[in-house]
């Protein structure tokens, strides 16, 4: 029951890492706190659920997903992001945030604010290991996620781009002396990080079976959490971030009742920041990022 | 050969004219040397080179092409480089990862890696430590690392705005004689120097700012004669040493 409910956890976990990392990526090297990301994830499900209604093939319905999200990205960079550069640091949040609630509400007059069924895409097929089902889907889901985040995490420290990445994120003006062409790099973090949170939609959607236009917010809220607990900026802190809030989650659900599950969840956020204000692997100021 | 060709230039921040009517020419294997009291735009000058800062007027060329309206990239790609104030070395990166940097836009990673060998060859402190954070590096080996990364960007020109500055003299010394010896490499060098005496002793040709114009520009010998060059400096209230 325990092992059943931690990879249940897991599982969960996964996808609020997912999103936490979309959320470092913009943190981390734009500086942004990008709140159109939880919007970007109930797309990656949502848009998918609609193709898939068109009678799209999956590959293709979700393939489609993840292009809208990138390009409604691409809209926030320019619209919200883009303007920020000179002015006042909260502008481009709270437009961001302004984004979220267009996305819901496009989304809430197309299909309705009501639950939607997501089809079951794949036939039920389980592990049976001692007394433990695990799903197939689950855990080709949770490899995608982690195998996704880890090669992004090699992709930052060992390559030309990587570095150039982390040197953004370090200093602009310096990124810019050593010939970083900024203009292209910005543009493209977005699109990396709206793949990541529409990607964990469309996983959610998938494992569990459900979209509504607004199962972003809770996620997001969530996710951000996850990211503070990691540390700010720490891909691997956005890891363990996630997979603790979704196991904290999960077994608060099953051991206590659904009702605590928002005090557990931020209760652990409130603990670990008396702890270690900076985050599990968050560092001071001025040292190793991402 | 004029590698680089800066006519007449004019940079404003605001409504500070920082840079007026500047002219410079440094040619195929020269060493040239920029000096003048603070403020009196010499920065300004590399940034304007560099594309870093946008031009009001004036034209620049780099080995025959116009490069007045070239960004920053490009122009590092076709041979450009600059080792800034400051040196800005990236302290969330390794030593190695800096050197790394200055040749992210290549792709030979073979020769790459051969230049960066030859480069903790020639500053062991830099081999000892190349996978420690680049800020655990003193004030002089992080100069060292700033030129080992414009280094590994094979420039044709490279600028470097103040080397020397927070220098122990034995780094000072040992920077000029990097100096000379990459230059004796077939590099040519914009340096822009405080330290007029040492930058003067190199350099195969020497123009002085003062408040965004050219003053004085010349032979070095001769302008380290000259009585107007501590004039110069006097002029801002800030000798140099
Ligand atoms: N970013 C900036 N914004 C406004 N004024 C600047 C800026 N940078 C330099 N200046 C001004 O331009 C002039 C030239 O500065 P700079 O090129 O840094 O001189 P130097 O390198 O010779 O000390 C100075 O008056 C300085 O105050
Ligand atoms: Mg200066």
């Amino acid at each position: 029951m325990l092992t059943q409910q931690i990879i249940n956890g897991l599982m969960l976990g996964a996808i609020y890492m997912l999103v936490a990392v979309a959320f470092t990526l913009a943190i981390g090297v734009l500086n942004f706190l990008n709140f159109s990301i939880p919007g970007l994830f109930m797309l990656g499900g949502v848009a998918t659920f609609g193709f898939l209604k068109m009678g799209w093939p999956f590959l293709l319905a979700a393939a489609g997903a993840l292009f809208i999200a990138a390009l409604v990205s691409l809209l926030v960079e320019r619209l919200a992001y883009r303007r920020m550069k000179e002015g006042d640091a909260d502008v481009p949040l709270v437009s961001s945030l302004g984004f979220l609630v267009l996305l819901e509400n496009l989304v809430l007059i197309r299909y309705g604010s009501d639950q939607q069924a997501f089809p079951a895409l794949f036939p039920d097929m389980n592990l049976r290991v001692g007394g433990l089902v695990i799903g197939i889907v689950q855990l080709v889901s949770m490899a995608i996620s982690l195998g996704l985040v880890a090669w992004l995490s090699w992709f930052l420290r060992t390559t030309n781009a990587g570095r150039r990445i982390r040197t953004v994120a370090e200093n602009r003006e310096t990124a810019m002396l050593m010939g970083i062409n900024i203009e292209r790099l910005v543009p493209q973090l977005f699109v990396c990080s709206a793949l990541l949170a529409a990607l964990a939609g469309l996983l959610f959607a998938i494992n569990y079976q459900q979209v509504t236009p607004f199962m972003g917010e809770g996620i997001g809220f969530k996710a951000v959490a996850a990211m503070i607990i990691g540390g700010m900026g720490s891909i691997w802190g956005a890891v363990i971030g996630g997979l603790l809030i979704g196991l904290a989650e999960v077994l608060s659900v099953s051991f206590i009742g659904a009702d605590v599950v928002n005090i557990t969840v931020y209760g652990l956020l409130l603990v670990i920041l008396i702890l270690r204000p900076q985050g599990l692997l968050g560092r001071p100021p001025a040292r190793e990022k991402l | 050969m004029a590698l680089l060709e800066v006519s007449a230039i004019e940079v404003n921040y605001g409504r500070v004219t920082a840079l007026s009517g500047v002219d410079l020419t440094v040619n195929e294997g020269e060493i040239v040397t920029v000096l003048g009291a603070n403020g009196a735009g010499k920065s300004t000058l590399l940034r304007a080179i560099l594309g870093a800062v946008p031009l009001k007027a004036g034209g620049i060329r780099f080995s025959g092409a116009d490069i007045t309206r070239a960004p920053t990239h490009s122009r590092i790609a076709s041979g450009l480089v600059l080792v800034p104030e400051g040196r800005r070395i990236l302290i969330s990166l390794s030593v190695e990862e800096n050197l790394q940097l200055g040749a992210h836009m290549r792709t030979d990673t073979t020769r790459v890696k051969a230049e960066i060998d030859a480069i903790y060859q020639r500053f062991p402190n830099l081999a000892e430590r190349r996978h420690m954070l680049a800020s655990c590096l003193s004030g002089g080996e992080q100069q060292m690392l700033a030129i080992g990364r414009a280094m590994l960007a094979k420039p044709r020109l490279m600028m470097l705005d103040e080397p020397s500055l927070g220098l122990s003299p034995l780094f000072v010394s040992k920077l000029f004689d990097l100096i000379k010896e990459l230059n004796r490499d077939g590099l040519s060098i914009l340096l822009v120097e405080q330290n007029t005496g040492k930058a003067l002793g190199v350099a195969h040709q020497a123009t002085v700012l003062e408040l965004g114009r050219v003053v004085m520009a010349g032979d070095p010998k001769a302008l380290a004669a000259d009585p107007r060059l501590q004039q110069a400096y006097l002029g801002e209230g800030t000798p140099s040493h």
